[in-house]
């Protein structure tokens, strides 16, 4: 595969939420406000790229038996360095983005790129394969959190769009929202981009 | 080598090691920063709850008291530490006379302890402002209490209405949903989606309020 197949294979073909069905949690969670779903995105997308990478350096040498000890081990270290930086230089993103660093961890794409491509392929490849799978995720959030924020609050990124005739639609800002938007997003890909026949 | 039964212990130990290596200089490189910042948002945001009335009285600009922070901070704050009274009390003083009072409080919310600063009037009836230091609820629900129109909801508000009562001191509430209009000053509106978390706000602040009177009853601060 060209390094090209591979990011676009990450971000659209075996997007980790519309193909693989992972990272449901935080992607039903966060995607009440758009600002919200990006910035787990840009925190996503970074673990993502730099664990893969790290998983994929040391693959031959690390035993099997103790391989997804060691995967957590990583992937909870660079959320932690993250957190500890935004929290020293960007102190008003750390507070904006507050429980979403600990929910990287338990991000299960994380785990499962880390499992399925990092542990078996180069570390440029793991790398790409990282941020591509980091951008089809917040590329989902961020299209569901614009559905949920419109019709919730009358806004987009915080941005008042309706007037003050708009009535604010409760159910979009709370959880099962985020279930039937992703459910019809599911539907529209499978219909339209994979072709699926019922 | 791999299959041996010490390599994976070996290897992981080192890897263990060599982590937390990493994170231990990590942190110790950005403690000062990350406690600084901490130290300066908490002053200015006690500085905030008090600065309306010590503007209102020095006949300033509430926004130039918190732009000449650290400076202001040390001429109208002081911090007080009054024996048997466990929680942080600070009193803003102008022309030595104590104009205000900002307690730290701290409550049960969703999912965690809630942390906040509330300024009174000196005979602690009256809330002059009110301000969340940090929660842990729902992002995008209950963690929108700290959206400023659900916070200006309880400024300027007169929450003890029974100061001799030994049972409950405070006014009671009911909330209406974000999209209502109170129609009287008992009414409050609540975070959508987030009761819980807005109940939460209303018991910390009645059982802290209950807890100051409590103690000035027959102490002074």
């Amino acid at each position: 595969m060209t390094k090209k197949e591979i990011f676009f294979n990450a971000t659209f073909k075996d997007n980790s939420i519309w193909r693989q069905i992972l990272g449901i949690c935080s992607a039903l969670a966060v995607t009440n406000l758009m600002l919200n779903s990006l910035i787990m995105g840009l925190g996503v997308i970074f673990t993502l790229a730099m664990a893969n990478m790290t998983i994929s350096l040391i693959r031959n040498w690390t035993p099997r038996s103790v391989r997804m000890m060691l995967q957590v081990l990583i992937i909870a270290s660079y959320v932690i360095i993250v957190d500890i930086f935004l929290k020293a230089n960007m102190p008003q993103i750390s507070k904006q983005l507050g429980p979403y660093v600990g929910l990287i961890i338990t991000n299960c794409i994380l785990m499962g790129r880390a499992e399925a491509f990092a542990s078996k392929n180069k570390v440029l490849d793991s790398l790409i394969d990282g941020i591509g799978t980091g951008i089809g995720y917040t590329l989902v959030l961020l299209l569901i959190s614009l559905v949920r924020e419109l019709f919730g609050f009358g806004s987009v990124f915080g941005f008042r769009v309706f007037g003050d005739w708009w009535t604010d639609w409760s159910i979009m800002v709370m959880a099962p929202s985020a279930f039937f938007i992703l459910a019809m997003l599911i539907w529209i890909v499978n219909t339209y981009y994979y072709k699926v026949k019922a | 080598m791999k299959d041996s039964f010490l390599y994976p212990i070996i290897f992981m130990l080192i890897m263990v090691v060599l982590f937390s290596g990493i994170l231990a200089v990590t942190y110790r490189f950005s403690e000062a920063k990350i406690q600084d910042y901490q130290t300066d948002s908490y002053q200015k945001m006690i500085l905030s709850t008090l600065a309306t009335k010590i503007a209102e009285i020095t006949q300033q600009n509430p926004q130039d008291i918190m732009a000449a922070y650290p400076k202001s901070f040390e001429q109208y704050i002081y911090q007080l530490n009054p024996q048997g009274f466990e929680r942080e009390v600070y009193q803003a003083v102008v022309d030595e006379e104590v104009v205000a009072y900002s307690f730290e409080i701290k409550g049960k919310g969703l999912w965690g302890t809630m942390r906040a600063l509330v300024s009174t009037t000196p005979d602690f009836r009256t809330i002059l402002d009110f301000n969340i230091v940090s929660q842990q609820e729902t992002p995008g629900l209950g963690a929108r209490i700290e959206e400023e129109w659900f916070l200006s909801q309880f400024r300027d508000r007169i929450f003890v209405v029974n100061p001799e009562s030994e049972d409950d001191v405070t006014q009671s509430y009911e909330f209406i949903s974000e999209a209502q209009t109170p129609e009287n000053d008992r009414q409050l509106k609540r975070v959508t989606g987030a009761t819980i978390t807005s109940d939460s706000v209303i018991k910390m602040l009645r059982a802290e309020f209950n807890y100051i009177y409590s103690y000035v009853r027959s102490n002074e601060l």
